[in-house]
């Protein structure tokens, strides 16, 4: 505790950005403190304040990303670390500290990036916002503490980040607080994600427990490093999981929780109930990536001690769930009439695909699907918001429609976006990225069932991503005040990440599989071989064959035909029945309704009877027994004791009860007091001492 | 110890003294025209001066050789204390350069200086009589200060009531130290704990403990333990502001250091005696080990009267200061608790030193606060706090840090405090004891919340009878948010003022 000294210890062999790596997202909080202490009018200065952090964070992300990327390039070490004692605890001592390598790299500055842009989007967005200087204070709370998730190398400040990040998402789902949904639906967020978060809070004190160390990297005594995961596979967690695996499958309970992998995900949709911003900065590209991205970060945990068919039962869980929730709320997304909770649902679908890829193919397969993602996604997002708020609030696509003509740079953007998110091929990011993990999954040796699952969730992808498209930019208009176009500080960021969403694909192709050999560290030769691995033009042509077929099925059902807002759906009216239970979510709700929720109200109604019954008879009959010895002592007290108690009552209370009788004020009675406490402690002495 | 080395160990006391005597010069030499404004920021500014050019010196105190007769200690707890106890003084004199309660600026300094130095001397002391002579010097300048307030009828009454116990309390110090001498033939701390272990003294047990007791009385005295305790509360009201806010902290550190230097003695004849230490401490029983088993029992009874009166008595006052008296004396219970189950690494020590640094800066401010209140509405009773908020919300928010500091409440550095503290005395020593009487300070702690709060009720709930708003001058309110920063920043990084500490000792 005391006697070990817990001097800052910065390695200093780190680099000067890898020391200055907490400017990151200490800034932002820093801006986000001092809008905190603004008034409401102060709108410009709040949001010129949140903007012109994050733009450091920006800038100091590149600069750090353009280190790593140099040391990549000289093969030099890629991994730095700054660790320091937070304080000592007995003989361990609890340790944060931050780590720069191309995981974080990547991952800051597409935070800070995307985020920087969804900033600017919002200026525009909430313009006629009252509470806009509000709205900008957690804004930044969130940029910051989410850059702090990425940075952490240590479990504990990640787990704090995360826990801030998970606040911020709280405050702004619940933003328009007067609304009784967006108050229930941050609620909703918190408990669910929490309840993930209870198991990752096990995890972490296991780790901790196992390996004494809360770093992930500290010179080869890291809990990510060698020393500590040989130890942690010989340790047996019983129904024959090494603590590894164990830990492992803990962590994933708190990242499925954070990225809506079922069974948790029923917050998610609701969460659409937040400002547009923040639907896109949080609940699309960063903060629901941060359960992948936790994944991607414990991943030596996740894969030590993999057998001969190359996956872990930790890996393999993660692959399963991945999947399910790909087709899983694909499915759902089809029967969504919300503009976001179609994109909600999507997104779901999406993070399936990344904790997919990310057990089947390994780090690079997943973070590459969520580096694209974050980017059309956000670009959707800002998209439907620009919808949103030129058809006047409202986001019933079926009460849209041809807004291609009146909304021409929404449109042109939004189809980009929709055409990465279906995976269009070669031109798109979201090809790529999807591409490789199909790829992977194809290439599993454990089981085919994945990859039909994860093909499948693609045909559905492209499916009702061109009946919403259908709905709102095709047909006639079905609304009633006419739409306008967003003014060009909203459109701006969505052209810049337009751009995005078809350039990004670069960084992963075949041919170039840069970020691969980035994340992996090692060399990136550009050749069109890549291409020639058997089975792989085949699969390419495969899911180019399916996205094509989603397409033209969504044409061919919702293309030319424009539907009454009352009417029912093409598909509703073949299949009512499956309809209805797409529509209704697939029932998880209600189950949870009728499940957990009724269990807990059942349990309260019990603890309430036993309270009022049980306890507080017991409590009433005791009260009542002390109130019939209390009459007797009356009754006593009357008869036979009065008299001579009233006559030391009277001595007592001349002095003024025992403590003022104490603290007379009288110095003479401090020297009395004095004088036996000297006899009564050399009594107590001698006695205690007596052979 | 020659006198070369002795003039270079006492090379900080001198610098003090030296100041205290050109405060006068020039006070009473140049300045008797001068406004009184101006004589009061000269003499303040002169005496920081002094406290810094001591603070220098202590810097530059090497290493001594660590015979068994020195006189003074240098580095360890000696070291830490010192640098506090100048630090905390001239965190004092910044607080009278607001101040009008007296004609008298350069007395005033010169005598707090004096204290410093006399606070110095027992810090660091190892002989019986550089003790005596040292506690004399602080206590003699304490009593003058009380008085200081020369038109307040109040302070001259606590001034005289101080004296007249801290005179009785000297005599029982100085009889018991003569035993001691009489018992051991040395007044050298190391020598008798030596001489009550194997020695001839060692058979006399019975006087030794009456000698020990009486000892316990002169220094229960000075770190307001009850029950020797009865001159706090009338002391910490009647008192000038500055004047109190020394008495509470820099007095207060320099006598707790004065404890660990004892214990920390006391501990070294075992090193002394036997190479391994732990073969004592386990092989043989230790209550009959010397000095240190009747010692512990000593202040286990007076901490455990300490955190039970204070807090109690606490919960029933009406005014502020003495409030802050009897949360002082609840305090002190506590750090006795620490000195009680002393360990022979350096813990305990430690932990101590981490509780009175960071208390008497905390009490520093507290005092503060106080003292601007008081001179604005007249009055240190609970209701003169009432809407403190409306009235002057930086001094509200000051109150609100210090006060939720001094409950324990993290991650304030109160709280480390409390936990270092507790965390040692449970890895000392086991068993049911020590527990039992932890979780009773925990216990006691949460108590203490209670009064603490009714006066934060009192700044930020309840509704203000007056909103005028209350201003307090420049000096000060830098002082207080100087104070309240490091309380915030200490308490978040906790391991800052533990290296620091743990710095002054040469191996861990």
């Amino acid at each position: 505790m005391i006697q070990e000294s817990a001097a800052f210890t910065p390695q200093f062999g780190a680099s000067a950005i890898a020391r200055i790596l907490w400017l990151i997202p200490a800034v932002p909080i820093l801006a986000s403190g001092v809008i905190a202490l603004m008034k409401q009018p102060q709108r410009k200065p709040a949001a010129t304040l949140a903007i012109g952090s994050l733009s450091f964070s920006l800038l100091l992300s590149l600069i750090a990303f353009g280190h790593v990327l140099a040391g990549w390039a000289h093969s030099a070490v890629v991994r730095e670390t700054v660790n320091f004692a937070w304080f000592h605890f007995g003989r361990t001592s609890v340790d944060l500290g931050w780590v720069l390598d191309p995981l974080a790299a990547i991952m800051l500055v597409m935070v800070s990036f995307v985020g920087l842009l969804i900033f600017i989007y919002s200026v525009g967005y909430m313009a006629h916002d009252e509470n806009y200087t509000r709205f900008f204070c957690f804004l930044s709370l969130f940029a910051g503490a989410m850059l702090g998730v990425v940075i952490s190398n240590s479990i504990l400040l990640l787990f704090m980040c995360w826990e801030i990040v998970g606040l911020t998402s709280y405050l702004l789902i619940g933003f328009w607080y007067q609304k009784p949904s967006a108050a229930a639906a941050a609620k909703k967020a918190f408990i669910t994600t929490r309840f993930g978060d209870v198991f990752f809070l096990l995890g972490i004190v296991w780790l901790f427990a196992q390996t004494g160390t809360l770093l992930f990297y500290n010179h080869g005594v890291g809990s990510l490093e060698g020393l500590a995961l040989a130890n942690l596979l010989t340790q047996h967690a019983g129904l024959g999981l090494s603590a590894a695996c164990a830990i492992g499958l803990l962590i994933f309970a708190g990242a499925a929780g954070k990225s809506g992998q079922l069974p948790l995900h029923v917050w998610l949709p609701d969460a659409m109930e937040g400002p547009t911003p923040v639907s896109a900065l949080i609940h699309a590209a960063t903060m629901v990536a941060a359960g992948v991205y936790l994944i991607a970060r414990v991943y030596p945990l996740m894969q030590i001690g993999a057998g001969p068919n190359g996956s872990t039962t930790a890996l393999t869980v993660v692959a399963w769930v991945g999947a399910a929730t790909a087709v899983f709320a694909a499915l759902i997304a089809v029967a969504q009439d919300d503009i976001k909770r179609i994109l909600a649902y999507s997104t779901i679908s999406q993070l399936g695909y990344m904790m997919a890829g990310l057990a089947l193919g390994g780090v690079a397969v997943g973070m590459f699907h969520l580096i694209t993602h974050a980017f059309f996604k956000a670009l959707l997002f800002l998209g439907a918001g620009s919808v949103i708020h030129g058809c006047h609030e409202e986001q019933d696509i079926r009460k849209m429609g041809c807004l291609r003509v009146d909304m021409p740079f929404t449109f042109i953007t939004y189809a980009i976006g929709m055409l990465a998110l279906c995976g269009f091929p070669i031109f798109f990011s979201g090809f790529w990225s999807k591409d490789g993990i199909l790829e992977a999954a194809h290439s599993w040796n454990i089981s085919q069932v994945p990859f039909y699952l994860l093909a499948f969730g693609a045909l559905l992808t492209a499916f009702y991503m061109t009946r919403q498209v259908c709905y709102v930019f095709f047909g006639y208009w079905r609304g009633h005040e006419t739409a306008h176009e967003s003014p060009g500080v909203m459109i701006l960021p969505m052209v810049i990440l337009a751009f995005f969403a078809m350039a990004l694909g670069l960084i992963g192709t075949p041919a170039w599989p840069w970020l691969h050999a980035f994340l992996d560290n090692h060399a990136a030769p550009f050749s069109f071989h890549g291409f020639a691995e058997p089975g792989l033009g085949w699969l390419m042509l495969a899911s180019s064959l399916i996205v094509f077929l989603g397409l033209g099925l969504g044409w061919k059902f919702y293309g030319d035909k424009s539907p009454e807002p009352e009417e029912p759906d093409v598909l509703e009216k073949s299949t009512p029945k499956v309809w209805a239970a797409l529509r209704n979510r697939l029932y998880v709700d209600e189950f949870y309704g009728a499940t957990v929720i009724a269990f807990y109200a059942w349990w309260a109604r019990v603890a309430d009877w036993l309270d009022r019954r049980v306890w507080g008879g017991i409590v009433a009959a005791v009260a009542w027994l002390f109130g019939l010895w209390a009459r007797f002592n009356r009754l006593l007290d009357v008869e036979w004791v009065d008299g001579s108690f009233d006559k030391t009552c009277d001595e007592l209370s001349s002095g003024g009860g025992l403590l003022a009788r104490v603290q007379s004020g009288r110095v003479q009675d401090y020297l009395r007091i004095l004088a036996v406490a000297v006899i009564v402690l050399a009594a107590i002495l001698l006695w205690s001492s007596r052979p | 110890m020659n006198y070369i080395n002795l003039f270079r160990s006492t090379l900080p006391e001198t610098a003090l003294e030296i100041a205290a005597l050109l405060v006068l010069f020039v006070d009473l030499g140049f300045l008797r025209k001068a406004a009184r404004a101006t004589r009061i920021a000269v003499a303040a500014v002169l005496g920081i001066a002094g406290c810094l050019a001591a603070l220098w010196a202590v810097s530059i105190a090497g290493p001594f050789s660590a015979g068994n007769d020195l006189l003074l200690s240098a580095g360890g707890s000696a070291g830490v204390a010192q640098v506090a106890v100048l630090a905390l003084t001239a965190l004092t004199l910044l607080l009278l350069i607001d101040s009008d309660f007296t004609r008298n600026p350069g007395e005033y300094v010169a005598v707090v200086l004096m204290a410093a130095a006399g606070g110095l001397l027992i810090s660091a002391a190892q002989d019986l009589l550089v003790i005596f002579a040292g506690l004399e010097l602080l206590s003699l300048s304490l009593y003058i200060l009380t008085a200081f307030a020369k038109q307040s009828g109040k302070s001259a009454e606590s001034a005289i009531k101080y004296y007249v116990f801290g005179a009785m309390s000297a005599a029982f110090l100085l009889f018991g130290f003569s035993y001691l001498y009489g018992l051991t033939g040395s007044t050298n701390l190391h020598e008798i704990a030596l001489a009550a272990a194997v020695g001839r003294a060692a058979s006399a047990t019975p006087l030794l403990y009456i000698a020990l007791v009486m000892v316990a009385v002169g220094l229960g005295f000075k770190v307001a333990a009850v029950p020797f305790h009865l001159w706090a509360p009338d002391t910490y009201e009647g008192a000038p502001a500055p004047a109190a806010a020394f008495i509470a902290s820099v007095s207060k550190v320099a006598s707790f250091a004065l404890l660990v230097g004892i214990g920390t003695a006391f501990f070294h004849v075992f090193d002394n005696l036997h190479r391994g230490v732990l073969f004592v401490r386990f092989g043989f029983p230790t209550r009959y080990l010397g000095l240190l088993a009747p010692w512990e029992l000593i202040l286990t009874v007076l901490a455990v009267a300490s955190m039970i009166f204070g807090n109690l008595a606490a919960l029933a006052q009406s005014s502020v200061r003495r409030l802050l008296a009897y949360s002082a004396i609840a305090h002190a219970g506590y750090i006795l608790l620490g000195l009680a189950f002393f360990s022979w690494t350096n813990v305990s020590a430690q932990a101590v030193l981490y509780y009175i640094v960071t208390h008497g800066l905390t009490t520093i401010g507290a005092f503060g606060v106080v003292g601007v209140v008081e001179r604005a509405v007249g009055s240190d009773r609970l209701e003169a706090f009432l809407g403190l908020q409306k009235r002057n919300p930086l001094l509200a928010a000051v109150m609100l840090v210090l006060f939720l500091s001094l409950a324990g409440i993290p991650p304030l550095v109160g709280f480390w405090a409390k936990f270092n503290l507790f965390a040692a005395v449970l890895r000392t020593s086991g068993g049911a004891l020590p527990f039992t009487l932890v979780a009773l300070a925990v216990l006691f702690s949460a108590v203490s919340l209670y009064y603490y709060l009714q006066v934060l009720k009192r700044v930020y709930v309840m509704p203000a009878t007056d909103e005028s708003p209350i201003t307090a001058r420049p000096v000060t309110v830098a002082v207080l948010v100087l104070i309240t920063a490091a309380v915030v920043v200490l308490g978040c990084f906790p391991a800052l003022l533990q290296s620091w500490i743990a710095s002054f000792y040469p191996h861990p």
